[in-house]
């Protein structure tokens, strides 16, 4: 599984602020050691899957 | 009187050797004295419990039951809606609400004569727990009140250990009954996923949210499934089929069963106390020797699981609370409001990659189960934790072992395996495939009824 890049406070505070969560700048570092456990998850789901995962799985580009 | 179980109640009354009222009257009495210890209870509806069972009474006395559940005392999570009886998903933000219409299950179960004795602590809208700033305290587990129950649901656990009740509705979206049973040391199944109707239930994440019973024992479970399964045109997720007869198998033993053991959850992925692995072993023997086939089995890690599950549950539930989020955040308790929060880092090809991921998990399972009856695994990590010292992180930080069956939709049952070395429970876990709820109750049956832990409750019972 790829190692994800960590998340600081600031992009954090991008992120939530795009989903229209207005949060203290305390609040934001309250859930920072979540959104590294998040991170790693979404890292996760997105390892490679087999091909026989679903139609739009059909083609890949070849490479070396 | 000691507590009895449903099978029990509903024996005694259909033989008019249990008065419906007294039996009501005993649980009230229960509730008053133990509950302001054990908070399990957000309303007690006296009034309505005792017009139940009187309701109940004349049936009986007029040979018109209608079956196991007639009579019988219960309570709802307060995430299931009850008509002109307050349903707040234990929250500031409802502790107002009012539905004016039952939860299509809540009807089942009053049309099969249940009495309803009130409404049940939950973690903040089936997620945020144990919370200590929301209006409501946490429930309390009953085998040692500085415990935690799990949860989220954490009144139902705690009332049906306590013997303040015979049964109750628990909701399920990563292992909400299947937690709280283990840690309280009763049986809580999460039916497959389609089974019970979800309308009228506050949901958490609506891919993933199942309904279902929590009793102290398997077999009370499906008795309380009975009540509670069946077609609902309301609910887009509910299937329709013929109901099965939950309790058909019980007795017939676990001869010819083919269980397959995933003991890379429980040992490896996510390393289980060894009272809860020497709990398994125990099952697992008493499973072969009764003349089972069992055999290990492997599927993908616990995490991947964990992974595409805890995604879109935080997903789906910032879908529904984000206009609430948005406006109304600091009325949520932290642990809700942090949690949740989270879901604003993902984007959309995220949502999509973890939606791929649970199809080849499905497939994975199902394939696993071709040859397998039962799948055996762990349903909590050990003994319940303090409660004031459960981390926010606690449900992300380690795989959850109940979520994949949350994942894939499969129907899995938590029953008690026996005790750790604090003295509080510890328990399994046994999943089926699709719709085999009486297979999985007649192994979860066959289980309790041979070891003694079903003999004993909470000292608080009495």
């Amino acid at each position: 599984m790829p190692v994800p890049p960590s998340i600081d406070e600031a992009e954090l505070a991008v992120l939530l602020k795009r989903a229209g969560l207005a949060l203290t700048a305390n609040q934001v570092k309250a859930i920072l050691p979540g959104a590294d456990i998040v991170q790693r998850m979404i890292a996760r789901v997105h390892a490679p899957l087999p091909r026989e995962a679903e139609p739009a799985l059909t083609f890949d580009v070849e490479q070396d | 009187m000691s507590v009895l179980t449903i099978a029990e109640a509903a024996e005694l009354i259909a033989a008019r050797k249990l008065s419906p009222v007294e039996l009501a009257k005993t649980h009230l009495e229960r509730i008053r004295r133990l509950d302001p210890q054990l908070n399990a209870f957000l309303v007690v509806t006296e009034d309505r419990a005792l017009a139940d069972a009187k309701a109940a009474e004349a049936r009986q006395m007029s040979g018109a039951l209608r079956g196991p559940l007639d009579g019988i005392p219960i309570a709802h999570k307060d995430i299931y809606n009850t008509a002109g009886i307050r349903t707040t998903a234990h929250s500031r933000l409802l502790q107002d609400n009012v539905p004016t219409r039952d939860a299509h299950t809540v009807k089942k179960w009053a049309d099969a004569g249940a009495v309803m004795l009130g409404k049940l602590a939950t973690h903040e809208f089936a997620f945020g727990g144990p919370s200590f700033d929301v209006p409501w305290p946490p429930a309390r587990n009953p085998w040692n009140r500085d415990r935690f129950t799990s949860g989220s649901s954490s009144g139902t656990g705690a009332a049906v250990a306590a013997g303040l009740i015979l049964g109750g509705t628990g909701s399920d979206t990563g292992g909400s009954i299947r937690g709280p049973a283990a840690l309280c040391g009763i049986a809580g199944i999460k039916p497959t996923y389609g089974l019970c109707s979800r309308v009228g239930i506050l949901p958490l994440a609506f891919s993933l949210d199942h309904a279902g019973p929590m009793a102290w024992t398997a077999e009370d479970c499906g008795l309380l499934l009975q009540g509670m399964a069946g077609h609902d045109a309301g609910d887009p997720a509910s299937v329709a089929r013929p109901v099965a007869d939950f309790t058909a198998e019980l007795g017939q033993g676990v001869k010819g069963l083919r269980i397959g053991v995933v003991r890379h959850f429980f040992e490896t992925d996510n390393r289980a106390s060894d009272a809860t692995r020497a709990g398994i072993d125990a099952a697992v023997d008493f499973f072969r020797k009764e003349g089972a086939e069992v055999r290990d089995i492997t599927l993908s890690p616990a995490a991947d699981y964990h992974a595409v599950g805890y995604l879109l549950m935080i997903a789906e539930a910032f879908t529904l609370h984000a206009p609430w989020m948005r406006e109304r955040f600091m009325e949520y308790g932290e642990l809700f409001r942090d949690r949740v929060s989270l879901a604003a880092m993902m984007s959309g090809p995220d949502i999509v990659q973890a939606t791929r991921r649970r199809r080849v998990l499905c497939r994975e399972m199902a394939a696993a189960m071709e040859d397998l009856d039962i799948i055996v695994s762990a349903s909590q990590m050990g003994e319940a934790p303090r409660i004031d010292s459960v981390p926010k992180w606690a449900n992300m930080e380690k795989p959850s072992l109940t979520m994949p069956f949350n994942v894939t939709g499969f129907p899995a049952i938590s029953v008690c395996t026996g005790f750790g070395v604090a003295g509080m429970p510890v328990a399994m876990q046994l999943a089926g495939k699709p719709f085999t709820e009486p297979t999985l109750l007649r192994a979860a049956h066959a289980y309790e009824t041979a070891m003694p832990w079903r003999a004993k409750r909470p000292a608080m019972a009495g």
